[in-house]
């Protein structure tokens, strides 16, 4: 006779608490965290600010760059003045 | 009250030594009209641009600074100097405050001239290949006839 094994958790349970930690990820903005970082955000940077563009050349929006509104700020104006000077693009290759 | 400023300058491809000197002597003589003085001029070397300038995909980059107690009359010199003597050699210039919190040193983009070339006769010897073929590839193509 096989004793079934009962589960401490139940499977549901489990999967519920694995979402519930993904979540919990602090969302600091990594600007905020280290301050030696925001002096690399300057429109002579493209190699840094290329980070933060689109295979088409659209600035990321802060939901994916994962700075807070005052540094997302400072970026999108560099990158805009990056622009000017031809050192990052308006528009990415055509397909 | 003395204030530092920066300058980045993009020049035409093609320019030639006398007239780097030039641009130097001309923007050094503005600032100093202005009872400033200039910090550094340095030359970034050749890029290729993210987009057509002038219908050239290529320009050459300038880096100036300087500090000057009367900042509106030269800044306002400078540009009339840039947009309309020197507009056959700068094709786009940018002038901004330095903020004084902030580091001198920064990072710039590699030129093309920094960039390492590799010769087609060293990459074919690293990779073993004769021509534009893979060695194994000819061998296959052997088998089968």
């Amino acid at each position: 006779m096989t004793k079934k094994i009962k589960l401490k958790i139940s499977a549901r349970l489990v999967k519920k608490r694995g979402r519930r930690g993904n979540g919990n990820r602090s969302k600091m903005c990594r600007f905020c965290s280290d301050k030696e970082q925001v002096h690399s955000i300057n429109y002579k940077n493209s190699t840094f600010l290329k980070g933060f563009l689109t295979e088409r050349g659209k600035i990321l929006p802060s939901r994916i760059s994962g700075a807070c509104a005052r540094h997302q700020r400072v970026i999108s104006q560099e990158i805009r003045k990056s622009r000017v000077m031809a050192l990052l693009p308006y528009s990415g290759p055509a397909f | 009250m003395l204030r530092q400023y920066e300058a980045l300058l993009l020049a035409v491809p093609e320019i030639t030594g006398d007239e780097t000197k030039n641009l130097e002597t001309q923007l050094d003589k503005a600032v100093k009209a202005s009872s400033g003085s200039t910090i550094s001029f340095e030359r970034w070397g050749k890029y290729k641009l993210a987009y057509e300038v002038n219908k050239s995909g290529y320009g050459v980059f300038f880096l100036m600074r300087f500090e000057t107690p009367q900042s509106t009359q030269l800044i306002n010199d400078m540009k009339t100097l840039l947009k309309v003597k020197l507009n056959n050699v700068v094709m786009r210039d940018m002038i901004s405050v330095l903020d004084p919190k902030q580091p001198l040193t920064y990072q710039r983009p590699r030129s093309l001239e920094e960039a390492p070339t590799r010769e087609a006769e060293g990459f074919s010897r690293d990779n073993k290949t004769t021509g534009f073929f893979a060695a194994d590839d000819i061998d296959v193509d052997s088998d089968e006839e």
